[in-house]
């Protein structure tokens, strides 16, 4: 097989594009990751020092950002003080939970779906990705009056299933092409190993894991981002971090420090969780395309 | 061990008739080859054996038992498939284990088991590989062993060496044969190969669009072929055929062509007028190549034909002969000693030739 490396010649033009290139990185670099340097040094700062100003301002001034006494006062105030804990779990159960029961369902939905014909099964599908073509915000008004009248407003449970409300279509749809690409034969062979029809479903689950362990990131991330169900739906008992981290901005009283430290919080799990699957997550999602 | 039988099946995938009003039996512990085309049926049939296709009509019975409703795991079949369908994330050890593993045998057995026929099929060294790291030979034998380690009462088996290179396919077939026999189960194999049908099988159903053509041993699928279809199928090369007048001379039936005369033996001519005592009859002999001898110079009292072409084959030649408008073909020794253009004799074995009625296709004898 001939290798994959692309073939590229020498010429100035080329040379150009290769430092534009580098430029344009270094840029892209500095746009993305100092906010999130500010963020992470500013909640080690007290007040005072985290809005120190430079006497003059010139390019030797910067030193003065890094001029403080580290503290985790911060921190230690947001778990103290203001609950971050319960936030944090909350936070976890409701995407993780969200996410594990739009995989499961999605899955088996999904596989049905792939598998079997039926009538009407294209509009079935059509059906239940059309779900996710309105905004959020347009359906949000409903939906509050539906799960208040079933009691599930400001409960963790409410939240999980607001959650997979939206999640649930966008598994079936994804989870679908993953089962699409498994030959059917594979199932057909588990059943004349012994296999119940849902023994061959499970025997097959290995192949489509990495479509699931990426679409589970993808759900864990849309719950744990988001503000808008979360304040909505999730406001009063199941409050989530963005929401804590929303309420720290006070009429008269803006916590910077505190904002910071939450920021902290609520980012670093899924930068780690990230960096963790991050090698699943891309050929997760490009596997569909690739294999025969 | 189970005898299988099935009866009127049909298959229909909405209007295309894939199987048509099927009747066959294997006996118990019996090598049934289910030999045809592409598209003739065979998978369907096997399918419908295993339980992976529904019967659209008629019942199948293994044993004395209607399998109809049973789903494939309670046929206690194993299947080897066209296409392998090996557990792409599994070992060759796994997945050959796999249907013991959901019989939760125990351990020790397992492997055991594994190992005998991992070395029954020369796979031993590639137990740890996993499927896309094997050649196309090793998966069908993966294919075979996760089938022969279940010692199931029948053994169905799709055309599991057809992706093969002629001389592994050579070796395949006899080491099925014995397989087969030394653990005695049922076997119904698929094939579109004649030779494979034909050197294995102790029964041959020939199938061609759906339909049952003729159900015999090898030898007689060969020799006594029930109509022009299935005579044209089998053999390589294919037998030939030239349309003939046959008519009543001199109290004996005679084939009449524009370039030969020949007279049916008694035997052959009290079959055809038992079958349809009409006068004249619109017919099409068959001779097979190696049923026609050929010599190279033009003798008064042979058939007259010319050379078109030779093709030595080693051990043997053919010969493409002109006979008038009609092409034949001749199975002859490499000596045979005839040139492009050249005339030559043809003697056709009277014994051995079919008859078969032009318009009906189906043979006298
Ligand atoms: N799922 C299906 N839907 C519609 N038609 C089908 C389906 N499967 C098979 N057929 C048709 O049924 C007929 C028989 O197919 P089958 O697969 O049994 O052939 P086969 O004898 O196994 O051929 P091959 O030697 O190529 O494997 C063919 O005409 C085929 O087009
Ligand atoms: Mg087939």
């Amino acid at each position: 097989m001939a290798s994959s490396d692309v073939v590229q010649y020498r010429s100035p033009a080329r040379r150009l594009v290769e430092i534009l290139t580098v430029v344009f990185l270094a840029v892209y670099l500095v746009w993305t990751v100092l906010p999130l340097f500010i963020m992470f040094v500013s909640s080690f700062k007290d007040l005072l020092e985290a809005f120190k100003l430079p006497p003059t301002g010139d390019w030797a001034g910067a030193w003065v950002f890094f001029d403080f006494t580290p503290t985790v006062q911060h921190y230690v105030d947001l778990f103290a003080d203001n609950n971050f804990g319960t936030y944090l779990a909350n936070s976890i159960i409701a995407s993780l939970g969200s996410a594990l029961i739009s995989v499961v369902f999605g899955a088996m939905a999904a596989y049905s779906l792939s598998r079997i014909e039926f009538r009407g099964k294209r509009d079935l599908f059509f059906w239940i990705i059309s779900t996710r073509m309105a905004p959020v915000v347009a359906v949000m008004v409903p939906l509050y009056a539906i799960f208040r009248g079933a009691g599930l407003v400001g409960t963790l449970p409410g939240l999980i299933l607001a959650y997979t409300t939206f999640n649930l279509p966008f598994a079936i749809w994804i989870l679908k092409g993953f089962f699409d690409n498994v030959p059917y034969a594979i199932e057909e062979a588990a059943m004349c190993d012994g296999c119940t029809r849902f023994q061959a479903f499970r025997e097959i689950l290995p192949l489509v894991a990495p479509g699931i362990g990426a679409f589970l990131v993808l759900c864990v991330l849309f719950a744990w981002n988001d503000f808008l169900f979360a304040s909505i739906i999730g406001s009063g008992g199941a409050k989530t971090l963005p929401v804590a981290t929303k309420e720290l901005v006070q009429p008269q009283n803006i916590q910077w420090g505190k904002i910071m430290a939450a920021g902290v919080v609520t980012t670093a799990p899924m930068m780690f969780l990230g960096l963790l699957i991050r090698r699943y997550l891309v050929t997760g999602l490009t596997m569909g395309a690739v294999r025969e | 061990m189970a005898s299988v039988k099935l009866s009127n099946v049909w298959k229909m995938y909405g209007q295309t008739e894939a199987v048509r009003d099927l009747n066959l039996t294997c006996a118990d512990g019996e090598f049934l080859c289910v030999l045809g085309p592409s598209g003739c049926g065979k998978s369907s049939t096997l399918r419908m054996l295993a339980g992976l296709e529904h019967i659209s009509a008629g019942d199948i019975y293994f044993g004395d038992k209607r399998v109809n409703d049973l789903p494939p795991k309670d046929r206690d079949i194993a299947m080897v498939f066209e296409n392998y369908a090996l557990y792409p994330h599994k070992t060759v050890y796994e997945n050959i284990a796999n249907s013991l593993r959901l019989r939760r045998m125990d351990k020790a057995l397992i492997d055991q088991k594994v190992k005998k026929a991992a070395a029954m099929l020369e796979i031993e060294p590639l137990l740890d590989r996993r499927p896309a790291e094997l050649s196309g030979g090793q998966k069908q034998r993966t294919a075979i062993g996760r089938a022969i380690v279940r010692e199931p009462q029948l053994f169905l088996f799709d055309e599991p060496i057809a992706h093969l290179d002629a001389k592994l396919r050579a070796h395949m077939r006899g080491e099925l044969k014995i397989m087969q026999r030394d653990l005695g189960t049922t076997m119904i194999y698929v094939t579109h190969d004649q030779l494979e049908a034909l050197s294995m099988a102790d029964h041959v159903a020939v199938m061609h669009e759906g339909v049952l053509q003729q159900f015999g041993t090898p030898h007689e699928i060969y020799s006594q072929p029930v109509n022009e279809w299935v005579a044209g199928f089998i053999g390589e090369p294919p037998m030939n055929f030239v349309d003939c007048e046959m008519v009543e001379e001199g109290g004996s039936l005679c084939l009449t062509h524009p370039h030969f005369t020949q007279v049916l033996t008694e035997a052959q001519a009290a079959i055809v007028r038992a079958k349809d005592p009409a006068g004249q009859r619109q017919v099409r002999l068959g001779v097979r190549p190696d049923e026609i001898a050929v010599l190279a110079e033009a003798l008064d009292e042979g058939i007259k034909a010319r050379v078109l072409v030779t093709e030595p084959l080693g051990g043997d030649m053919l010969v493409d002969l002109a006979l008038g408008d009609s092409k034949l073909l001749a199975k002859t020794k490499p000596d045979f000693a005839g040139q492009r253009g050249d005339e030559c004799s043809l003697t056709f074995d009277r014994n051995r030739w079919h008859v078969f009625d032009r318009a009906s296709g189906l043979a006298y004898f």
